[in-house]
């Protein structure tokens, strides 16, 4: 773990050790602006996702912008210790949670905080429920539907009222509501396209809560929605709240929402000019990752991140291109949350200096 | 950081909270003795790469197996201080350093231990002379040349021994020798591999004698990896192999070297099956780094991995694994490169006989800098 470099506040861009993950302050500021105005007087509400910055700093920051339900999603147990730790009142953990030691441990923080977790099975809800009443708490559920994505949640209507029947019978468990997650086909900036596609999937999740509803369980919480879709879900009725992650540092492969500007960035140093056109630049698959591809360079035309190894990425350049040893660039992520979760902090800048030192607190926390 | 479970010692491996980063020690050992006694005969010897593990305790039995050319390598000023606060006092920064912070920070590493740094660029080692002048250090120095893998390095021959020069009579630095890091060779057909690494180092022994032409010592070509540390090793000239995936070793490595068994392994834990062909366990991008290639699914009969997102890896399933595969059963994974994959833990799970011995740090993890 790096625990060593921590900038001082103004401290010039220039003088930044590298690599650093860098965050534009005012792209950070507008993208939380978004939201806010967004959300501001609508029934449905943002819940920011943990798992992408993992930083109280940033969730606070976040809930105190607006627009939010006061609380985060959080993917992992250990993630939301970080954040319950840190004084947010109230987390949502989006994954289903089947260990008993971590069910103890969610338990645990229910002592703490307004804890909710996804389910998609009874048997797991009787562990919950057991848990819970040794422990003295009570745990909200919400009910995962697969919506599309081929991954966890349960499948049909029927499967989703007979389970929320489980759940609201048992005790140590309040019943909360549903929450569903969805990937979009075929990414688009037509606006028209991504209201149909999002309406298409999300209808799913609102006629198990009608369904639920109609058997006589009340359904509080309609958790869905992400960043392709926040202007959509959130205009759907009967959604409640929306769980958004990207759209607050941003990645390459949303670009296509282009009213979030990129915020996460990866300030590298050029370390060696071998050739003609060719420049290594010190920041590699460690530090930035590349499962959604090479990442973009940020304001510098006629340079292109063309390979990556661990610990070194290879900019082509193109003619009358010229980059010196020392110079900087800056690296625009393809994937966001995955870059993130290998960092220790944040340096935020704004006016070419730093303006803030955030730390990472739940980097690593994969339990 | 990671949040684990702190579990006590004795405490059987499949119990071990997950996601987890596993190390059987005893395959971890057969693989440092295989390797390490090649070296132990050779007269080239072996300098462990470390940052592929970038764990102190596993460098130390890597030291402790003999065959080594008494120290280390490593890729980032970062890692070195890690390693040095460590106790290591031999390390090789296989890589340029260009920053003036950063040379500052490598000059007071010298002043406790023998440091070698990698040069390309004669600008750089002004830079670097006159850094270690007014330190009052003396740096190591290899020239890097690119023998073939198109990443840092000068052009062998002309331009090298040009750098050669620059270094030699630069005060402050100590002109050692030469460096190259060939790429990841895998050839499945030893003969390719043995052609193509001959081929390659050639251009750094070609390189060689061109500088000792000039009157210039060179007493070190580092060179090499764990794909073709038996073939470099052989070659004459060659001083010291750079290897570093075999202790641990990964799902890629392991399908060109035989002799290497996968000793760091990922155990995860079924979440869901909701439906019978599938199973989604609780490791996906964030604790496999799979940017190179997805994981290897190990010892499920009909199960196979074939998806990961963020948090969540993906398990198809013929009916006998759907069976098997209940909530909370645990699986194996084993990472596709070993590198991107200890990059996510704070501590490798060290176990012994299917029993947790420690949780080993991974000191070194996120010093890029």
């Amino acid at each position: 773990m790096n625990q060593w470099y921590r900038p001082q506040v103004g401290t010039p861009i220039a003088e930044l050790d590298t690599p650093c993950l860098i965050l534009d302050m005012d792209a950070l500021d507008h993208n939380m602006g978004i939201m806010a105005d967004f959300y501001e007087g609508k029934s449905s509400k943002l819940r920011g996702h943990g798992k992408n910055h993992k930083s109280p700093a940033l969730a606070h920051r976040q809930i105190r912008r607006g627009g939010t339900v006061g609380g985060v999603c959080a993917a992992k147990v250990s993630e939301a210790e970080v954040m319950v730790q840190s004084g947010i009142p109230n987390v949502l953990v989006t994954s289903e949670i089947v260990a008993p030691l971590k069910i103890n441990r969610l338990c645990s923080l229910a002592q703490q905080a307004q804890i909710l977790v996804a389910c998609e099975d009874s048997n797991n809800a009787e562990m919950l429920s057991q848990a819970a009443i040794a422990q003295g708490v009570n745990l909200g559920v919400v009910i995962e539907q697969e919506t599309g994505l081929v991954r966890c949640g349960v499948q049909s209507i029927d499967q989703g009222v007979a389970l929320a029947k489980t759940i609201h019978s048992l005790p140590g468990l309040t019943f909360r509501g549903v929450m569903s997650h969805q990937m979009m086909a075929e990414p688009s900036s037509n606006r028209e396209d991504r209201v149909t596609e999002g309406r298409r999937i999300i209808q799913d999740v609102i006629d198990l809560k009608d369904a639920i509803t109609a058997a006589g369980i009340p359904v509080e919480i309609v958790s869905t929605g992400e960043t392709w879709s926040y202007d959509v879900a959130g205009e759907i009725p009967g959604v409640t709240e929306i769980q958004g992650g990207t759209y607050l540092l941003m990645e390459t492969s949303y670009d296509y929402m282009s009213e979030f500007q990129f915020a996460g960035k990866v300030l590298t140093t050029i370390i060696s000019v071998p050739r003609p056109g060719v420049a290594v630049g010190d920041a590699g698959l460690k530090a930035v990752g590349a499962m959604k591809g090479m990442p973009a360079v940020d304001g510098q035309p006629g340079v292109v991140a063309e390979s990556m190894d661990a610990n070194h990425v290879v900019f082509r350049l193109d003619d009358g291109v010229r980059l010196n040893l020392g110079d900087q660039v800056t690296l625009i992520p393809g994937q966001q949350d995955a870059m993130v979760s290998r960092w220790d902090r944040f340096v935020g800048l704004r006016d070419g200096k730093v303006e803030a030192v955030w730390d990472i607190e739940a980097r690593g926390c994969h339990n | 950081m990671e949040r684990p479970v702190f579990q006590p010692v004795g405490t059987p491996v499949e119990e071990l909270d997950t996601p987890a980063l596993v190390v059987d020690l005893e395959v971890m050992s057969q693989n440092i003795e295989t390797l390490h006694s090649y070296f132990r005969q050779a007269e080239a010897k072996i300098r462990p790469h470390v940052s592929c593990h970038q764990c102190p305790n596993i460098a130390r039995l890597q030291m402790a197996a003999g065959g080594t050319a008494g120290g280390i390598a490593v890729t980032t000023v970062g890692e070195a201080e890690v390693f040095s606060n460590a106790g290591f006092d031999d390390i090789l920064v296989a890589n340029e350093v260009v920053t003036p912070p950063k040379i500052r920070r490598l000059c007071a590493l010298a002043r406790l231990n023998r440091i070698t740094v990698a040069v390309d660029n004669p600008q750089n080692v002004a830079v670097l002379s006159k850094i270690a002048g007014d330190a009052q250090v003396t740096l190591n120095v290899l020239v890097d040349i690119d023998a073939g893998f198109g990443c840092c390095g000068v052009a062998p021959t002309g331009d090298a021994r040009e750098l050669a020069r620059a270094v030699h009579s630069s005060p402050g630095l100590d002109f050692q020798g030469l460096m190259s890091y060939e790429g990841p060779l895998l050839y499945q057909n030893r003969s390719e591999l043995e052609d193509e690494t001959r081929r390659r180092l050639q251009l750094v022994l070609d390189t060689r004698q061109l500088i000792e032409a000039e009157g210039i010592a060179v007493s070190t070509v580092s060179v090499g990896s764990t794909s073709n540390y038996d073939i470099a090793g052989q070659m004459s000239g060659i001083t010291e192999i750079q290897a570093g995936s075999y202790p641990l070793m990964d799902h890629n490595y392991c399908r060109y070297k035989t002799e290497f068994t996968p000793a760091a392994k990922i155990l995860a834990s079924v979440v869901s099956h909701s439906v019978e062909a599938r199973a989604v366990v609780d490791s996906g991008h964030k604790t496999t780094g799979p940017d190179l290639g997805v994981p290897f699914l190990e010892g499920v009969a009909g199960a196979t991995a074939t998806r990961f997102s963020a948090e969540h890896g993906i398990l198809e399933l013929e009916p006998e694994a759907f069976t098997r595969l209940k909530s909370n059963e645990k699986v194996w994974l084993v990472p596709f490169d070993l590198a991107l994959c200890v990059n996510q833990y704070d501590y490798i799970r060290a176990v012994r006989r299917g029993k947790l011995e420690g949780f080993w740090p991974v000191a070194a993890r996120g010093r890029w800098d």
